[in-house]
């Protein structure tokens, strides 16, 4: 009994203790779109900030990002439409449990040469840290493929679902 | 299982490590591994604002540790050699219910923190949040039936209950630990924020998971085949030694293989139509000769009753030898063994074979009745052969008093403290008696004993 309560006050303390040690303040964590623009070097996440439209690899920190986009979501169409012969097709508006979610293509040749989120969920915290791992992953996604037959992202099922959904209707509207 | 692999000494059973380290170091282990649960955590979690990610941040990190810690659990109980011979199968035991409890506090606190949490991040009630997880987020459903499987298995093995049920029914019950296990393990990735894009820590959480399932089938399941296979252990005699209590020899081939010490058991696994589905704990009672190994059973429960009716001939399976009630953790001259009912089982092979001088080892054996004092003549037999000293005491306490005292014990046995002294009983009975051990000047790390109630 006595090791019972013992175990149960060491698990409770050490919880308290291990959530206190995080910041507390909203300015302290990182600021909503700048998670996007400025992953952490060595994430697992970097990765999926590699422009695929360069065709090269980077890593998240070496290459400066251009966030001349104006959503809040800011994917890898950098620089869209300042060339001839680029596209740039906007998908529906996906209604999804957690918020709208909308993506907009930038099409070169018929081939999708960038990927932005316009809008996703990110009304609390908890969706805005799923979405800011989910969406790159997904817009890697869409770029690998070339279409909407793309996988779910584990835990984020529901923004997935959307951004398809979105990316579908840009696909049909471009005519691909 | 490594205990009997060609060219392994029985000191090699703990992997070179001192016996006595072995416990240590799986605690360190455990710790460890909990450590880096928690730093998953820690490196996912950029900041807790408010009150709904207090809540949520401390319903994840209970998660993590249940997830971590169910799989321990079940490591405990995976008949590993060096955990069975150097922690000792009663101790893992122990240490499983204590952990069992944990861990069904730390489920039910991780699933009512995080419903709290997301219902207030979501500005939802309780029960409408807990709608919501159950119906749309993947997987939670057969998580929360993990959940109550837990809690059903914690509720079944809680003291109160536990005694009232029949011993098959509660063991049996805890294999739904597995499904629970096995129910709640695609939440944790599904939903799971820090696994979400950490190819990594998914890697390392299936690798958990597997991991632990290998060693289960292996050691519980495979090992235990391939030893019927190879040792073909058969019933040869039955013989009552008391009332209640019988003796089974077993014949078996190869036994040197095994390198039984005397003070281990085996499970063993009868199979005829009414035991076969059944592995129970049983000591040997007597040291293992060539040929033959004698193991002797108490009427405790349906299991144990079933056995009288057990024919020679009878195939058996058989696991282990487990356990580290043997010599080898002796580190003294002078032997005390104190035995306790049927408990005399696994003393009653060390009387007969552990190296002791004439004079350095006794026997203290606590009955009932004069009836249920087993192997009187053979004890008498191998005290009169080797010099040792046996001491019975007969009757209810109430007429002969309390033997366990400090001041009974020490003037029975003289030079007490400087005894290694091994006690082998029933729980209420080894509770009176490492007490007084204690207060009569024993250290703690020479008081040796194993619970027979697993």
């Amino acid at each position: 009994m006595r090791s019972a309560i013992f175990a149960v006050i060491v698990t409770a303390t050490g919880l308290v203790l291990l959530l206190s040690f995080k910041p507390h303040n909203v300015t302290a964590a990182p600021e909503r779109p700048g998670v996007m623009s400025d992953p952490p070097a060595g994430d697992a996440n970097g990765q999926a900030d590699t422009p695929a439209t360069s065709g090269k690899k980077s890593t998240g920190k070496a290459v400066p990002k251009v966030t001349a986009n104006p959503g809040s979501w800011p994917g890898d169409g950098a620089g869209l439409g300042e060339t001839a012969g680029e596209k740039v097709i906007s998908g529906v508006v996906a209604d999804t449990r957690f918020g709208p979610v909308q993506v907009q293509l930038v099409l070169s040749d018929g081939k999708i040469t960038g990927v932005q989120v316009l809008q996703a969920p990110q009304e609390s915290r908890r969706d805005f840290s799923i979405n800011s791992e989910a969406l790159p992953i997904l817009d890697q996604e869409a770029l690998a493929a070339q279409s909407a037959r793309i996988d779910t992202v584990s835990g984020a099922t529901y923004t997935s679902d959307g951004y398809v959904r979105s990316l579908q209707s840009a696909l049909d509207r471009a005519g691909l | 299982m490594a205990i009997d692999a060609p060219g392994e000494m029985p000191g090699d059973a703990t992997g070179g490590m001192p016996t006595r380290m072995v416990p240590a170091a799986a605690i360190s282990a455990i710790g460890a591994g909990a450590v880096a649960v928690l730093a998953l955590w820690w490196a996912d979690t950029p900041a807790v604002v408010g009150l709904d990610e207090w809540l949520t941040g401390a319903g994840r990190i209970t998660g993590l540790l249940a997830g971590y810690a169910i799989t321990v659990l079940l490591a405990l109980m995976a008949r590993i050699p060096v955990l069975e011979h150097g922690v000792g199968s009663d101790r893992l035991a122990r240490w499983h219910a204590m952990g069992g409890r944990y861990v069904v506090c730390l489920a039910v606190s991780h699933t009512l923190l995080i419903i709290w949490g997301y219902a207030v991040t979501d500005g939802t009630g309780i029960v409408s949040e807990t709608v919501t997880l159950n119906l749309t987020y993947p997987d939670v459903l057969k998580a929360t039936v993990a959940v109550l499987l837990l809690v059903g298995i914690g509720i079944v093995s809680a003291r109160a209950i536990r005694p009232r049920l029949r011993y098959e029914t509660w063991f049996h019950l805890h294999f739904y630990t597995y499904l629970a296990a096995w129910l709640a393990f695609g939440h944790v990735l599904a939903d799971g924020n820090e696994f979400i894009g950490n190819r990594t820590a998914q890697a390392a959480w299936y690798a958990l998971y597997l991991g632990v399932a290998l060693v289960l089938v292996w050691n519980r399941f495979l090992t235990p085949i391939r030893q019927a296979l190879l040792h073909r252990f058969t019933v040869t005699r039955v013989i009552e030694e008391a009332p209640g209590v019988i003796s089974i020899h077993i014949a078996g081939r190869r036994l040197d293989r095994l390198k039984i010490e005397p003070g281990q058991f085996f499970r063993w696994r009868f199979l005829t139509r009414g035991l076969w589905w059944s592995a129970n704990p049983y000591s040997l009672s007597a040291a293992p000769r060539r040929n033959g190994l004698r193991i002797t059973v108490k009427d405790l429960g349906d299991h144990s009753r079933g056995l009288a009716g057990i024919r020679p001939g009878t195939r058996v399976l058989a696991e282990g030898p487990y356990g580290s009630f043997t010599a080898r953790r002796r580190t003294r001259r002078k032997v005390l063994l104190i035995a306790g009912g049927v408990g005399i089982t696994p003393l009653r092979a060390l009387f007969e074979s552990i190296p002791a001088a004439p004079g350095d080892l006794t026997l203290l054996y606590r009955a009932r009745t004069s009836e249920d004092l087993v192997f009187r003549t053979e004890l008498e037999q191998i005290s009169a052969r080797r010099g040792t000293g046996l001491l019975y005491c007969v009757g209810p306490r109430s007429v002969v008093g309390d033997p366990f005292t400090p001041h009974t014990l020490t003037a029975l046995v003289p030079h007490l403290p400087d005894h290694d002294v091994y006690v082998c009983g029933p729980t209420g009975m080894t509770g009176r008696v490492i007490p007084a051990l204690r207060a009569a000047g024993v250290p703690r790390r020479r008081i040796h004993h194993e619970s027979f109630e697993f």
